[in-house]
C-alpha cells in the first residue's frame, strides 16, 4: 500500500508546468487534490516517474463569474462549492452536488478539475456537469481550447486531454430563470461510488431540456434533447409524463444489456425527474443536508 | 525477491517544513511517503492510524491547516509550509475533551483503532452541523468505518456535545473564510525540490511469468457476451482463429513468447484502463472444434510481482452473418481478477475496456482478413517490453535494481 518512487515538483504558474510538461520524458502524472490519483499510487496502479503538483498555480485556485458563465480553477475543492465559497450560478444545484461527493475530507482536497479528469463513470461531476451543459478550459503549449464534457469524457477513465495538456478550469453555464434542476444518485453506502445517477436539466417555459444517465460502464448517456422522456415535450407538467419505457429504449440502445441495470438506472432517472424542482433564483439556496 | 519489489538506489528526500500540533518541525521524507507515515515514522506521533491507505476507512484523519484530510491521501509534497494536528494535538482542545468525555460515557470506543480519525470527524461536525441531527451525524461519520463498537454509541457522544454546547449558546461554524483550494496546499510558493535525477522503477514487466496449473474446473467470477459482425465468410474466419500468432496480432496489448506445445502459447497481455497499465503475463491452452466452428482460450496470468492475477475464458463461436458471405463471431467472456487491480476495477469497467478491445481487435481482423498489412498492436511497445526484460536481468547480476 506503499507508492512505487517518484520525484515531485511544483511548478509556480501554468507556462512553467506547460514548460516541464512538454520536456518530460517518462510517465508524467498531474495531481491536485489526489483524492482520484492518491489511492491508485498507493495501489500501485500507476508508477509515474514524476508527480506534478498544480496547486501552486495561482489561476487554478479561483472562480469568477463571466457575463453569466460560472468559471471554476480546476483546484477548486467540493468543499469550496459545498461551503459557498465560490459564486454560483445554478441556483445552489452545484452545492447540492458538492456536498454529496464522498466524504467531508475528501472534499477538504478533492477538486472539480482533477474529479473530471480522472473521469471515473460513477463519480458525480462527470453526470452532473455533462447535465448543465458545462465546458471544460484545456491550456497546452499551442494555447486554449474549450471542450463541452460531453466530448471531454470519452470512457472510462479517459479524457480528450493532450499528453502535455491541463484542465485549468470549468465553466458552468447559468440556469436560466424557471428550470428545473433534478440530481439523484444511489449508493449501496453513502459516500462510496454511485452504482447510477440521473440529472435533468429542464426548461420548461422554453419546452427544451437535457437528460443524463451516469455511473454506466462508459461515458454517461446524455440526451441533450430530453423531449422523447416526456411524450415528445416538456412543459410545466413534465413530471406526470416521465416515460420510463423511453428511458429503457434509450439505454438499451446505448448497449446496457442487463434489464435489471437498466431498471436501476430507470428508476434513479424517474427520482431525479420527480425531484426536479424550479430553480427559484440563481442566489445559493439554503445549505445542503449532507455533512 | 522479485525484481519489481526492490526499489531503486537513488530516491530524492524532500526537507519538509511542517507545524506540528502547535510545533515547527522539519523532517525528511521521500515524496512517495504519505503524512501518516511522515506523522509515526518521522515524527514518532503513532496516534495516527493507518487502515486501507486509499481513502476509505477514514483511521488517518487528521487536522490538515485546521481541516479533516486524508493523511493516507496526502503526499509529503503536498503539504510543506502545512500546520498538521493530529490526536495527540487535540489533548488541550475543549470539543476534543467534551467528545472524550461523551465517548467514554457512551461506550463508543472498543479496540480504539478507528478512534483517532472518528474523533476528528466528530469535532469537524460538532462545529459545523447546526443541530444534533442524527441522520446528519450519521451520513457525516460514513467515511470513518468502526468494526468493533459499532456506531451507536459513537453517534450517541456526538449527539449529546452538540446538543449541549447549542444549548449553550455556541452557533455553527459557517464554512469559515479560506483560500480556494486543496486544504494543505499552499500557493505561490516556487518550491523547487527533488532536484536530484530521480530513479527510473523497474519496469513492471520485470517481474518472473506466473505460470498458473490450467484447470477444467474454472468458475469466473464475472461473464459476458461480445457479438461482432465479420464482413468475411464463416470458413475463413474460422480458418483465421486457428492461426494464433496471427490472432495476437490482433489482439491490442497482445505479444507471445512461446509455444510449448501445440495447445499452449505463453506470452503476455498489457491492458490500460485509464492511468492503469498492467501487463499480465502467463501461459493459455487453445482448443477447436472444427466441425462446430467454435473454440475456446483458457489462459492465466500474473502482473509483475505476482500483485494481481487473472484467469480468464474465451469461447468463441463462428456462424453465418446477416448476408451471404458475412459472419458473426459470438464471444462469451468469462474472467476472475484478484489483486489491487480487481480492489480498484469495478467489473464494468473492464466491460467498457473489454467494448473498447474487441472494437479494435473487429477492425485489425477486418484489416488482415481483407490482406491488408497487420497493424501495429496499440498500447504496447514489445521493444520497451523487452528492454524491460534486459534491464531486469542486468539488475538481477548487479545484485541491485
Amino acid at each position: 500500500m506503499k507508492p512505487a518512487p517518484f520525484a515531485w515538483e511544483w511548478p509556480a504558474s501554468l507556462p512553467a508546468l506547460l514548460a516541464r510538461l512538454a520536456e518530460a520524458t517518462g510517465p508524467v502524472k498531474l495531481i491536485a487534490g489526489g483524492q482520484s490519483l492518491g489511492p491508485m499510487l498507493n495501489l500501485r496502479l500507476v508508477e509515474p516517474d514524476l508527480v506534478l503538483d498544480l496547486t501552486g498555480i495561482e489561476e487554478l485556485r479561483q472562480a469568477h463569474i463571466e457575463g453569466g458563465t460560472l468559471v471554476l480553477g480546476a483546484c477548486v475543492t467540493h468543499a469550496d462549492i459545498e461551503d459557498g465559497r465560490v459564486p454560483d450560478v445554478t441556483g445552489g444545484a452545484l452545492q447540492r452536488v458538492a456536498s454529496a461527493i464522498a466524504y467531508r475530507p475528501v472534499r477538504n482536497r478533492g477538486t472539480v478539475g482533477g474529479s473530471l479528469t480522472h473521469a471515473d463513470p460513477a463519480a458525480d461531476w462527470v453526470t452532473a456537469l455533462t447535465a448543465l451543459g458545462a465546458e471544460v478550459e484545456i491550456a497546452g503549449a499551442m494555447g486554449r481550447r474549450r471542450l463541452p464534457v460531453e466530448r471531454f469524457v470519452t470512457g472510462a477513465l479517459s479524457v480528450a486531454l493532450g499528453p502535455a495538456e491541463v484542465v485549468v478550469a470549468v465553466r458552468v453555464p447559468a440556469l436560466p430563470e424557471g428550470a428545473a434542476w433534478g440530481y439523484v444518485k444511489h449508493c449501496a453506502k453513502v459516500g462510496e461510488f454511485a452504482h447510477a445517477i440521473g440529472a435533468v436539466r429542464l426548461e420548461p417555459q422554453a419546452g427544451r431540456g437535457r437528460a443524463v444517465i451516469g455511473a454506466v460502464e462508459g461515458p454517461p448517456v446524455l440526451l441533450a434533447d430530453a423531449r422523447p422522456l416526456f411524450g415528445g415535450r416538456i412543459d410545466a407538467g413534465f413530471a406526470t409524463r416521465f416515460d420510463a419505457l423511453a428511458a429503457d429504449a434509450i439505454l438499451r440502445e446505448a448497449g446496457m444489456a442487463d434489464a435489471v441495470e437498466r431498471h436501476i438506472h430507470v428508476t434513479v432517472l424517474a427520482r431525479a425527474v420527480a425531484a426536479a424542482a424550479p430553480v427559484a433564483s440563481p442566489t445559493p439556496a439554503a445549505r445542503p443536508e449532507a455533512a | 525477491m522479485s525484481a519489481a519489489l526492490i526499489e531503486p538506489r537513488t530516491t530524492p528526500t524532500l526537507a519538509l517544513a511542517l507545524t506540528v500540533n502547535g510545533r515547527p518541525v522539519r523532517v525528511e521524507a521521500e515524496p512517495r511517503s504519505h503524512l501518516g507515515d511522515v506523522l509515526r515514522d518521522g515524527l514518532d506521533l503513532t496516534g495516527t492510524h493507518l487502515g486501507c491507505e486509499h481513502g476509505v476507512c477514514g483511521a488517518c484523519t487528521v487536522l490538515l491547516d485546521g481541516e479533516p484530510a486524508r493523511a493516507c491521501l496526502t503526499f509529503a509534497g503536498a503539504c510543506s509550509g502545512a500546520s498538521v494536528t493530529t490526536i495527540e494535538g487535540l489533548d488541550g482542545d475543549a470539543i476534543a475533551g467534551e467528545l472524550r468525555a461523551a465517548f467514554n460515557r457512551e461506550h463508543a470506543l472498543q479496540c480504539g483503532y478507528c478512534t483517532p480519525g472518528m474523533m476528528v470527524a466528530a469535532r469537524d461536525l460538532v462545529l459545523r452541523l447546526p443541530e444534533a441531527d442524527e441522520r446528519r451525524i450519521r451520513i457525516g461519520l460514513a467515511g470513518n468505518l468502526c468494526r468493533c463498537t459499532g456506531y451507536a454509541g459513537i453517534v450517541r457522544a456526538v449527539m449529546a456535545v452538540i446538543a449541549e454546547r447549542r444549548g449553550r449558546g455556541i452557533p455553527p461554524e459557517t464554512g469559515a473564510a479560506r483560500a480556494l483550494g486543496p486544504v494543505g496546499a499552499r500557493t505561490g510558493e516556487a518550491i523547487t525540490a527533488s532536484p536530484a535525477p530521480h530513479a527510473v522503477a523497474v519496469a513492471a514487466t520485470a517481474g518472473p511469468a506466473f505460470m498458473a496449473e490450467l484447470g477444467d474446473a474454472f468458475e469466473p467470477a464475472h461473464e459476458f457476451t461480445q457479438s461482432l459482425d465479420l464482413a468475411h465468410p464463416p470458413a475463413a474466419v474460422f480458418a483465421f482463429f486457428g492461426d494464433i500468432e496471427a490472432v495476437a496480432a490482433c489482439l491490442p496489448g497482445a505479444v507471445l513468447t512461446a509455444r510449448p506445445s501445440a495447445d499452449t502459447v505463453e506470452g503476455g497481455l498489457q491492458v490500460r484502463i485509464g492511468p492503469i497499465a498492467a501487463t499480465f503475463r502467463g501461459r493459455a491452452r487453445i482448443t477447436r472444434d472444427e466441425a462446430a466452428l467454435t473454440g475456446s482460450v483458457h489462459g492465466a496470468g500474473s502482473d509483475a510481482g505476482g500483485r494481481s492475477a487473472t484467469e480468464g475464458r474465451i469461447r468463441y463461436r463462428v456462424s453465418d452473418g446477416p448476408e451471404a458471405g458475412t459472419s458473426r463471431l459470438d464471444l462469451d467472456v468469462g474472467y476472475t481478477l484478484t489483486g489491487p487491480l480487481a480492489q480498484f476495477g469495478r467489473p464494468g469497467l473492464v466491460r467498457d475496456l473489454a467494448g473498447r478491445i474487441a472494437a479494435d481487435f473487429s477492425r485489425n481482423l477486418d484489416a488482415r482478413l481483407s490482406g491488408g498489412a497487420a497493424p501495429a498492436p496499440a498500447g504496447l511497445n514489445p521493444l520497451r517490453l523487452l528492454l524491460g526484460l534486459v534491464r531486469a536481468r542486468f539488475a538481477a547480476w548487479l545484485g541491485r535494481p
